[in-house]
């Protein structure tokens, strides 16, 4: 996740800034992972890979597997999130930016001070998806042979001849830990957007409302709940 | 003292300004007039170099920029010679109102943030919203926030105070409240040029009066000669289409 972040912001800025050859660059690389089943990029970072390396001299036989899994988790959230800030910064009204240079700041200055505190607050809900989603995802892991939670209760399973028991704490400890990162995020988003709550009303209803209003734009497709 | 000379600007192949010539001496008050699609807003931005010019030189006090080939710096000062007021208001919509105002003097000028605040709340005052310093952009209605927009102008302590059309986004009642406060902030000597619609407005504040029409400055001079004797057809015209009958007429 906090490579996917790293990541992420770096993919990002290529084309919020409009760099000519990264900019197509960061384009591939955000439609190849938004595009294939992460089964499929964990296969081919994991059985792949090694394999074009090794043509050209480099072995990578004595990597561990978690660190290919990571290395795959990161580019694919990184390719989400990279999505997700770029359409935050873009739905940050062009009207404040200019204001904050006609007030005298410089680009630097008009990102950290007027943009980014407004796009995070934006992406939020975005990267919450794409957390939850991710936490969903680690299972697929298993088929590499990485003893995560999955294959954990699979062994487990097989010792004591219990699967379902297994399972369904699985299923629990999987839905106590999404229940709680949501809850996390929404408290997280509802202090970063607090300066688009009318004082006196419902909180919730409100900051509701004025999300349909003012944002649109994060679009549909960065939703990535469950696979 | 403002000078500009010859500003000229192209979007592609459309040209919007057409060679500029305008002296604003200091503490004027320039009223610009002209139909929609004029190139108004355009030269305001063009003055603190919003749009980047074609050509043309721009003079404020001793400073001149070649539009030719600027440098940042030269932007930056010529930025922190200029304060603008928009029109869509544009302030920054996760800040308070006080926190709007300060903004630029302790990020920009460096300014104490004790005495930055001190001098954002009495900005916030005269404007009328004392009572408003720690509301949200959202929670305040057009004419409060373009009331912030003022005073975050005015915290700057600029040369001159762009104004675009700022109460053409408002509501008819709320028109008055921020025409009120220009009024007042133009009694005090600060040079403004505003681009306006409110031809009343103009007639009594203004003490220079601008048309504009296609990218040129057709026509110029006192309030008195523009509004009551204009001698370009076009300003007739304009005027003719744009004030009710007989207001002007005396
Ligand atoms: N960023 C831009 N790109 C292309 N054309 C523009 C741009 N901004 C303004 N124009 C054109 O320049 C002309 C003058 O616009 P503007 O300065 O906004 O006029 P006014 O403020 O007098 O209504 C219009 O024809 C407008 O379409
Ligand atoms: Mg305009």
């Amino acid at each position: 996740m906090i490579v996917g972040l790293g990541v992420g912001f770096l993919a990002a800025l290529p084309r919020l800034y409009r760099i000519p050859v990264l900019q197509s660059l960061s384009k591939l690389y955000a439609s190849f992972f938004r595009g294939t089943p992460i089964l499929i990029q964990l296969f081919l970072f994991y059985y792949g890979l090694p394999e074009v390396l090794k043509l050209q001299g480099i072995d990578l036989s004595r990597v561990p597997v978690l660190v290919f899994v990571i290395a795959t988790y990161g580019l694919n959230v990184g390719a989400y999130i990279s999505e997700g800030i770029r359409s935050a910064v873009t739905s940050v009204d062009r009207g404040q930016i200019e204001a904050a240079y006609a007030v005298g700041m410089n680009g630097l200055q008009a990102f950290r001070r007027i943009v980014l505190p407004q796009a995070l607050a934006i992406a939020i809900p975005i990267f919450a998806n794409v957390t939850i989603g991710t936490l969903k995802d680690t299972s697929l892991a298993f088929t590499l042979g990485v003893m995560e939670l999955t294959s954990k209760a699979r062994s487990l399973g097989l010792l004591a001849q219990h699967f379902m028991e297994a399972y369904i704490g699985l299923a629990i400890i999987y839905l106590m830990i999404s229940l709680l990162l949501e809850r996390a995020f929404q408290f997280i988003e509802r202090r970063m957007l607090r300066h688009e709550q009318p004082i006196s009303s419902s909180k919730q209803a409100r900051s509701f409302k004025l999300w349909q209003k003012r944002r649109p734009a994060p679009d549909a497709s960065l939703n990535k709940g469950g696979q | 003292m403002i000078k500009l000379q010859n500003i000229t600007k192209s979007f592609g192949r459309l040209q919007v300004l057409k060679g500029i010539d305008l002296v604003v001496e200091k503490g004027e008050v320039v009223a610009i007039l002209g139909p929609s699609g004029s190139g108004k807003t355009t030269l305001l931005r063009c003055i603190n170099y919003l749009e980047k010019p074609s050509d043309g030189e721009i003079t404020i006090d001793d400073f001149t920029v070649n539009c030719k080939r600027p440098s940042k710096k030269d932007i930056h000062t010529l930025r922190g010679k200029t304060a603008m007021v928009f029109q869509q208001y544009n302030l920054f919509r996760h800040k308070t109102a006080l926190e709007n105002v300060m903004e630029g003097l302790v990020v920009v000028q460096k300014v104490e943030k004790e005495e930055a605040r001190r001098r954002s709340i009495e900005l916030l005052e005269k404007v009328g919203l004392g009572n408003k310093l720690n509301a949200y952009p959202s929670q305040l209605s057009g004419g409060q926030q373009q009331r912030v927009g003022i005073a975050r102008a005015l915290a700057l302590n600029p040369e001159v105070i762009l104004f675009d059309e700022p109460t053409s986004a408002l509501d008819p009642e709320l028109v008055g409240e921020v025409l009120a406060v220009i009024r007042n902030i133009a009694k005090e000597g600060i040079t403004m040029i505003i681009v306006t619609h409110e031809m009343g407005f103009a007639h009594d504040v203004a003490n220079h009066v601008v048309f504009m029409d296609e990218g040129i400055i057709v026509e110029e001079g006192k309030p008195n000669d523009i509004f009551v004797s204009p001698k370009e057809e076009r300003t007739k015209q304009f005027l003719k289409r744009i004030t009710p009958e007989g207001v002007y007429s005396i």
